[in-house]
C-alpha cells in the first residue's frame, strides 16, 4: 500500500526544474545579508519588516545619448502640454510607478514583490523600491506605498492601465485598504508611445513555448526597445521578464537574494526609461507640429492634439506626416483620412476634399478609406459644389467598394437622388434652350 | 414562473383521438412486450395545493406577487421559501413546471428588499439558462424597483449574469452593482474565485447561493463543483458571510444525499410538489422485429417519425427528442417534409441543438412559447429547464439512457392542466430494450443515484493549488478528506508553495499556537489548468488541411487515440474527415475532408491490472492500474453497418489508476462449461457486453464514464487478441473489470459493488429476454462480433455462478 505522500507526487508529477537550481543554495543568506547584496535599508511598520532601496539619479546622469537634466520638467511644475497625454488635466507631482510581480495572470495570488516608484525632485530623478522581504509583511508595505503616493499628483506607467494599477488595486482590495491611485489621472505612456514610436518588429518571433504559438507581431513598443531608439541606450545584462518570477521564488524558498540584484535594476532602468520617454513626448508636444521628426512620430501627436481638441495643431502634424516621406503607403493614407477628417472639423471643406482625392489617387489605398473618401467627396460635391455629375462618380465608386447590405443600399439611394436630380437638370436645359 | 394555466378541451379532445388511434382505444391496458405499443400508463391529474405567502417575505414582493395573479403559494413553495429565509439550506425536487424558481428567487427578492447590501449567487449549468432566469429576474427586479420608488424607496435591484460571454468593459460595473449575480460553476472557478478581492463587496455580503439543476453535477463535473464550493465557503469566511445555500433539483433518488455531498452542509428537502398536473399519457413504443435471427428491428428514427406525425397532423405541438446531432438534423429533415409549410411561410418545424447561434435557438424557443413553432426536433439541449412554454406532447427517440432524464423530458409536455402525452420509442440498444421489456423499472423504482467523489486526488489536488492561490492556507487548516498539510507539503517540493512562519515540530510539541502559511509561489494562473467537466484539461486539437488549416474541434486526451488514430474518419455535422496524421506528442490530428461511406470504430485492448482489494470475493472492488492500447481499427459501412475493412494501429499505451468492480469466474465454473475452449472466451466476452450495460442503467452513468476488460488481473500477462481487442485466450480464472475510466475514480466502482447482486440478476434477465437466436446488440453483443454460442454460454455462466454462490451460502 503506497503512502498518500507517494500517490501525491504520482499524481502532481516530478518537480519541474527552475532555472537556478544548479546553484547551490545558500542558507547563509540572512536579513543582514539581503540589505547589502541589494543595498537598501530595513524600514519597519506595525512590527513588520521590508526592505526599501533609495536612489538618486544627477542632473549629469547619462542614459545613452540622453542627459537627464535634458529630460527635467519645468521647475515651476511639470511640462505645460503633459495633459494631452493623459486627457485629463494632470496634477503637479507626478508619480513613475513600475512592479516587478510573481506573474502575469493577475489575480489573488500574483504579488507584487517589487514596486518601484520614481520622481523628479529639483533637479535630481529619485527612484524608491519596496520590496516585500517577506510574504508576511505585504499590508505594511502597502500601507508604506500609500504613504508615499498620497501626495502624487499624476501616476505615470508604462501599460499601467491593464496590469500594473489593477495588479496593485487588487493586492490594496485583499488587505481591505483603500487604493492610493484609484482617483489620481493616470498617464498610460503605452498608447501615446505606440502612436508616434512604434517600430517595425525585427525579432520575427514565431517560437513555440508550451503548446502555444506565438503570432509574429508586426510592430513593437516595448519599453527597453523605445530606450534604444529614442535613447539610444543599450541595456547591458538585462534579465529577460519572464525570468524575473523565478528569481523571486528563489529568493523565497532559498532565501539566495544574489539572483535579485540585477531584477531590481531592470525595475530601476524601467522607470529611468519611462520618466524620459514621458519627458521626450512631453517636450514634443509643446515643442509643435515642426519638431516631429518622423511621419509616424507627426501622426502620432497629431492624434494627440485632436483629443485634447488643439485641431489647428492636429492638421499641421497629419500635413507634416503625409509629406515626409518615410512613412509606407498604410500610413499616409491614414494621415490623409485623418488631415481630412480634421479639416473637416474646422470648416476647411476644400482642404479636406483634397485630402481625400489624394487618398483615392494612392496606388495601395486600403478599401475602408477608399469607401469613406468616395463617400465624403460624393456629399461634398453634391451638397457643396453642386457638381452632381462627379458627384455621381463617386457613388458609383462607392456601390463598387462597399460590400455590407445596409449600405449599399444607401448607396443605391444616393444614386437615385443624384439621377433624378440629374435628370431634373438636364430637363431644366432643355426648358432654357 | 407565472404560468397560464387553462384548460383547452379542443386540444384534450385531438389528443384522446391520437391516443385512440395508437391505442386502439384501450387507454389502459395490461403491459405487452410483443406488441408494437408495449405500455400504456395513465397518470392522474393531481390537484393544487396552496399555501399562504409566509409573514416572512416582504410586503413590497407580496404585492407584485399578486400584481402578477399569484395569490398563494403551492405547498413546496412555501415550504422551501421558509427553510430558506430560516437560514437552513435546502434542496427542492419537483416536477418540470412547478414553478420551482419561485422557492429560491422569492426569498432572494425579499431578503434584499429588507437590507439592499444583501447579495447573491446563482449557479446554472449552462449559460443559455442563466440567460433564461435573467429577463424573468429582470422584470420582477423593476417592478420591485418602481414599488419602492412609489413609496419613496430608491432600491434598484441589479441583476446581472457574469459568464465567459460578458464583455470585459462591463464586468466591473457588475463587480459594484448586481445584487444577483447568474453565473455558472466553471466561471465561480475560473473567473471570480480567483479575482475575489474584486469581489469583495459579493463575498461581504453573500446571503444565498442558488444551484439550479442540481442533479447535473454528478462524476466529474460533479466532484469538481463540490470542490469549488469547498473554495467559495473557504473565501465567504474570510468575508465574514455564511450563505444558505438553496438547490433545485430534478426527481433522482437521493437529492439530499447529493446536495450535502456537494455542500458538506446537511440539508432540508422539499420533494413534494403542491403544483397541479394535467392527466398524462406514458407509451412505450418498441419497432417491430423484421430479422429475428439477428435481432434487427424496424428503424426506431422511422417510427419516431410516424408517431410525431400521429400528433401533428391533429395540430398538437409537439417536441421530438434525439439521442445525437445527427438523429435530430435527420428527424428533422423527415418532419419537414412531412409537414413543413409553403416556401416563404414561418417554419413550423424546427431543428434545435448545440451548435446554432443563440439569436436562432432564442427564435425557436420563442416560437415554442407563442405557438407559431409547431413541433421542435431536439437534443438533449432543451431537457434543461429553458422556458419553451407548455407542449401536448413529447416523443423520445431512444431511451434518453437515464430514468431522471427521461422524466425530465416527459415533463416538457404537459405544463397546462389539460391532458398531455409522453412517448418512448426504443433503438435496439440494450438500455432501450431493457426499459420496454421491464416497465416496472421505469415506473415504480426509484430512479437513479448521483454519484461523486470529490476527494479523488487529480482533482483535489488541482482545486488546492487554486485554493492556494486564492488565499493562502495555514498550517492548521483542513480542506476536504486528505490531510491537507500533507498535500501541501508534496505541492511544495514540486514549488508550488512555500511555507512561511509557523512552529516547527518540536515547537508545536511544546505547546506552540501561532499558525504559519502556506503561500503559492507559481507563475501559473491555475485555474486555467482545470477544467471541471474533465479530469484532465488536456486535449488534442483536430485541424483541417483542406484548405490551409483550420482548427474544426478538439478531443478529450483520453479519447484522442481511438478516434483521431490515422485513416479514423471524423465527422462533424455530418461532413466526413479523414485524419492524416496525428502528432500525438503535440496533440494535433490533422484532417482533410474526404467523400466515403464508412465510419471507423477503433479497437482497443485494455489491460487490468489488481494493486489492491478493498472488499469482496467472487465479486471485489479496489485498486487497478488500467493500460489501454489501440491496436487497429474497423471500417463501417453507414446505414448497412457491414464490416467492410480494418487496418492495424501502433499507438502509444495510455496508462492511469483507477478504482474498479470486478467478478471473478471461478476455475470450477469455467471448468463445468460443456463448450470448446473459444466459444467459452465468446460467452465471457457477451458476459461482459451485457454487464457493462446493465452497470450503465444502474450506475446512472454515460457510455464513457465506465470500461471493460477481461484478464485475469494479475500483472505481465501477455497475451495475441482476437478481431475485436478481446484476449485469444482466457486464464483459468478469468476476471470482468467494469472500471472507473477517470484517473483515481469518481465513485461509480464501490456503489456497483453493493448492486452486485442486482447487476448479475438484471443482466440475466436482459440476456434470457432477449428474443434473438444467438446474440444481438441488445444483450451479448452481434453475433458478428462475438461468436455464434456467446448466448447460451453467457446464460451457462451466470446460472453456474449463482448456483456457485448458493452452494457457498449452504457451506458457510
Amino acid at each position: 500500500m503506497t503512502t498518500l505522500s507517494d500517490r501525491l507526487r504520482g499524481v502532481i508529477g516530478p518537480p519541474k526544474g527552475g532555472p537556478y537550481d544548479s546553484d547551490p543554495p545558500r542558507r547563509d543568506a540572512s536579513a543582514a545579508n539581503l540589505a547589502d547584496v541589494l543595498d537598501g535599508q530595513w524600514h519597519e511598520r506595525n512590527g513588520q519588516r521590508f526592505l526599501v532601496v533609495d536612489r538618486t539619479y544627477v542632473p549629469g546622469y547619462r542614459h545613452g545619448s540622453m542627459v537627464l537634466a535634458d529630460g527635467l520638467p519645468p521647475t515651476d511644475g511639470v511640462w505645460p502640454r503633459l495633459s494631452l497625454l493623459a486627457n485629463r488635466a494632470c496634477g503637479d507631482r507626478l508619480v513613475f510607478v513600475d512592479l516587478e510581480t510573481t506573474g502575469i495572470a493577475g489575480g489573488a495570488g500574483t504579488y507584487a514583490f517589487l514596486v518601484g516608484c520614481g520622481w523628479f525632485s529639483g533637479g535630481t530623478f529619485r527612484i524608491r523600491q519596496f520590496f516585500l522581504s517577506s510574504f508576511t509583511a505585504e499590508r505594511a508595505l502597502l500601507e508604506a506605498v500609500a504613504d508615499f503616493a498620497a501626495s502624487a499628483g499624476t501616476v505615470v506607467s508604462y501599460n499601467g492601465k491593464s496590469f500594473d494599477l489593477p495588479l496593485i488595486e487588487t493586492r490594496f482590495a485583499l488587505h481591505r485598504l483603500p487604493t492610493p491611485f484609484g482617483e489620481l489621472p493616470h498617464i498610460d505612456m503605452l498608447h501615446p508611445a505606440r502612436r508616434m514610436w512604434r517600430v517595425q518588429n525585427t525579432r520575427r518571433v514565431a517560437e513555440t513555448s508550451g503548446r502555444h504559438v506565438h503570432k509574429d507581431v508586426p510592430y513593437t513598443c516595448r519599453l527597453s526597445t523605445l530606450e534604444r531608439h529614442l535613447c539610444g541606450y543599450e541595456r547591458d545584462g538585462d534579465v529577460a521578464g519572464f525570468e524575473i518570477p523565478a528569481r523571486y521564488f528563489r529568493y523565497v524558498h532559498a532565501g539566495d537574494p544574489r539572483p535579485l540584484a540585477a531584477v531590481f535594476e531592470h525595475n530601476r532602468l524601467d522607470l529611468l526609461s519611462l520618466a524620459l520617454v514621458t519627458a521626450r513626448a512631453a517636450q514634443l508636444l509643446e515643442d509643435g507640429p515642426a519638431a516631429a521628426r518622423t511621419a509616424r512620430e507627426a501622426l502620432g501627436m497629431g492624434r494627440l492634439y485632436e483629443r485634447g481638441s488643439l485641431l489647428v495643431e492636429a492638421k499641421a502634424c497629419f500635413a507634416r506626416a503625409t509629406d515626409m516621406n518615410d512613412g509606407d503607403e498604410e500610413l499616409r493614407a491614414d494621415a490623409l483620412r485623418a488631415y481630412a477628417l480634421v479639416a473637416r472639423r474646422l470648416r476647411h471643406y476644400d482642404d479636406a476634399a483634397a485630402a481625400w482625392r489624394r487618398v483615392l489617387g494612392l496606388p495601395l489605398c486600403p478599401r475602408p478609406i477608399e469607401r469613406e473618401a468616395s463617400e465624403a467627396l460624393a456629399v461634398h460635391l453634391e451638397h457643396r459644389r453642386q457638381d452632381l455629375s462627379s458627384a455621381r462618380d463617386f457613388a458609383m465608386r462607392l456601390l463598387d467598394v462597399d460590400d455590407s447590405v445596409p449600405r449599399r443600399q444607401a448607396a443605391r439611394y444616393r444614386l437615385a437622388r443624384l439621377d433624378r436630380k440629374l435628370e431634373f437638370q438636364s430637363r431644366q436645359c432643355l426648358l432654357t434652350f | 414562473m407565472f404560468p397560464v394555466r387553462r384548460t383547452d378541451p379542443a386540444h384534450d379532445k385531438a389528443l384522446t383521438a391520437a391516443l385512440d388511434r395508437l391505442t386502439g382505444g384501450a387507454p389502459e391496458r395490461v403491459d405487452n412486450p410483443d406488441a408494437w405499443i408495449t405500455t400504456v400508463r395513465r397518470l392522474p391529474a393531481l390537484e393544487a395545493r396552496y399555501a399562504p405567502f409566509s409573514e416572512d417575505l416582504d410586503a413590497r414582493l407580496c404585492d407584485i406577487l399578486r400584481q402578477r395573479g399569484i395569490d398563494q403559494l403551492y405547498t413546496h413553495q412555501a415550504a422551501a421559501i421558509e427553510h430558506a429565509l430560516a437560514g437552513r439550506h435546502v434542496v427542492v425536487t419537483t416536477p418540470t413546471a412547478s414553478g420551482k424558481t419561485l422557492c429560491y428567487n422569492a426569498p432572494v427578492l425579499s431578503t434584499i428588499l429588507r437590507d439592499p447590501s444583501a447579495r447573491a449567487l446563482y449557479l446554472f449549468p449552462t449559460k443559455a439558462l442563466a440567460q433564461d432566469q435573467l429577463a424573468e429576474l429582470h422584470d420582477q427586479a423593476d417592478l420591485l424597483s418602481r414599488c419602492s420608488a412609489s413609496r419613496g424607496g430608491d432600491l434598484e435591484i441589479g441583476v446581472f449574469t457574469y459568464d465567459g460571454d460578458t464583455p470585459q468593459d462591463a464586468r466591473r460595473a457588475i463587480r459594484g452593482r448586481a445584487h444577483i449575480v447568474l453565473s455558472n460553476a466553471d466561471m465561480v472557478h475560473s473567473g471570480i474565485l480567483p479575482h475575489h478581492p474584486r469581489w469583495a463587496k459579493l463575498f461581504e455580503n453573500l446571503r444565498y447561493v442558488v444551484i439550479d439543476e442540481l442533479h447535473a453535477y454528478r462524476g466529474v463535473f460533479g466532484s469538481h463543483l463540490t470542490n469549488v464550493l469547498r473554495r467559495l465557503r473557504r473565501i465567504c469566511r474570510h468575508y465574514g458571510s455564511t450563505p444558505t445555500f438553496v438547490c433545485s433539483s430534478a426527481t433522482i433518488a437521493n437529492p439530499r444525499e447529493l446536495a450535502e455531498a456537494l455542500v458538506e452542509q446537511p440539508f432540508e428537502l422539499v420533494s413534494e410538489s403542491g403544483a397541479p398536473r394535467g392527466e398524462k399519457f406514458f407509451l412505450f413504443v418498441n419497432p417491430p422485429v423484421v430479422n429475428a435471427q439477428l435481432g434487427i428491428r424496424r428503424s426506431y428514427l422511422a417510427e419516431t417519425r410516424r408517431l410525431a406525425s400521429e400528433f401533428l397532423k391533429r395540430k398538437l405541438q409537439t417536441i421530438v427528442f434525439a439521442q445525437s446531432r445527427l438523429a435530430t438534423e435527420i428527424l428533422t429533415t423527415y418532419l419537414k417534409d412531412d409537414f413543413g409549410g409553403r416556401p416563404g411561410t414561418d417554419e413550423q418545424i424546427r431543428g434545435y441543438r448545440g451548435g446554432y447561434l443563440p439569436q436562432r435557438r432564442r427564435e425557436i424557443e420563442k416560437g415554442l412559447r407563442e405557438g407559431t413553432v409547431r413541433a421542435v426536433v431536439s437534443t438533449n439541449a432543451l431537457e434543461l429547464g429553458i422556458d419553451i412554454g407548455a407542449l401536448d406532447v413529447c416523443v423520445m427517440a431512444g431511451y434518453p439512457g437515464t430514468i431522471a432524464a427521461t422524466w425530465q423530458r416527459a415533463g416538457r409536455a404537459g405544463r397546462r392542466s389539460g391532458r398531455s402525452a409522453a412517448v418512448l420509442v426504443a433503438s435496439s440498444a440494450p438500455l432501450d430494450q431493457f426499459i420496454v421489456r421491464n416497465p416496472s423499472y421505469f415506473f415504480d423504482a426509484s430512479p437513479e443515484h448521483a454519484l461523486i467523489n470529490p476527494d479523488n486526488l487529480h482533482i483535489l489536488v488541482d482545486h488546492v493549488k487554486c485554493a492556494a492561490f486564492e488565499l493562502p492556507f495555514t498550517t492548521s487548516e483542513e480542506y476536504g478528506h486528505h490531510n491537507l498539510q500533507e498535500v501541501l507539503s508534496v505541492l511544495e517540493e514540486g514549488g508550488f508553495v512555500h511555507r512561511a512562519g509557523g512552529p516547527t515540530d518540536s515547537e508545536r510539541a511544546e505547546g506552540a499556537q501561532e499558525d504559519g502559511v502556506w503561500q503559492w509561489t507559481n507563475e501559473s494562473y491555475p485555474a486555467d489548468a482545470v477544467s471541471l467537466r474533465s479530469i484532465s484539461s488536456d486535449n488534442f486539437v483536430v485541424v483541417d488541411t483542406t484548405h490551409g488549416a483550420d482548427v474544426i474541434g478538439e478531443t478529450s486526451f483520453n479519447s484522442g487515440p481511438s478516434t483521431l488514430h490515422e485513416k479514423a474518419i471524423y465527422l462533424v455535422e455530418a461532413a466526413l474527415y479523414q485524419v492524416e496524421k496525428l502528432d500525438f506528442e503535440g496533440r494535433k490530428a490533422y484532417v482533410r475532408q474526404i467523400d466515403c461511406d464508412y465510419y471507423t470504430d477503433a479497437i482497443t485492448y485494455t489491460k487490468v491490472t489488481v494493486l489492491d482489494t478493498f472488499e469482496g470475493g467472487g465479486s471485489c472492488h479496489g485498486e487497478v492500474h488500467v493500460s489501454s492500447r489501440v491496436v487497429g481499427f474497423k471500417k463501417i459501412k453507414f446505414y448497412t453497418n457491414e464490416n467492410v475493412g480494418s487496418g492495424e494501429l501502433d499507438l502509444p499505451e495510455q496508462e492511469m489508476h483507477t478504482t474498479a468492480y470486478w467478478l471473478t469466474i471461478p476455475r470450477a465454473v469455467m471448468a463445468a462449461l460443456p463448450y470448446a475452449a473459444d466459444d467459452r472466451r465468446d460467452g465471457v466476452v457477451g458476459l461482459s457486453f451485457a454487464m457493462r450495460q446493465v452497470a450503465q442503467l444502474l450506475l446512472m452513468c454515460d457510455r464513457h464514464d465506465i470500461g471493460i476488460s477481461i484478464g485475469s488481473g494479475e500483472q505481465g500477462e501477455q497475451t495475441d487478441l482476437t478481431r475485436t481487442g478481446h484476449p485469444l485466450t482466457l486464464s483459468d480464472e478469468p476476471r470482468i473489470f467494469i472500471y472507473d475510466n477517470y484517473p483515481g475514480g469518481v465513485g461509480f466502482s464501490e456503489p456497483l459493488f453493493r448492486m452486485d447482486e442486482e447487476l448479475r440478476r438484471r443482466t440475466r434477465e436482459l440476456i434470457a429476454g432477449c428474443e434473438c437466436q444467438h446474440g444481438c446488440p441488445t444483450c451479448v453483443g452481434p453475433v458478428g462480433n462475438t461468436g455464434p454460442m456467446a448466448k447460451s454460454v453467457a446464460l451457462r455462466i451466470l446460472e453456474l455462478l449463482h448456483t456457485d454462490a448458493a452452494a457457498h451460502a449452504l457451506s458457510a
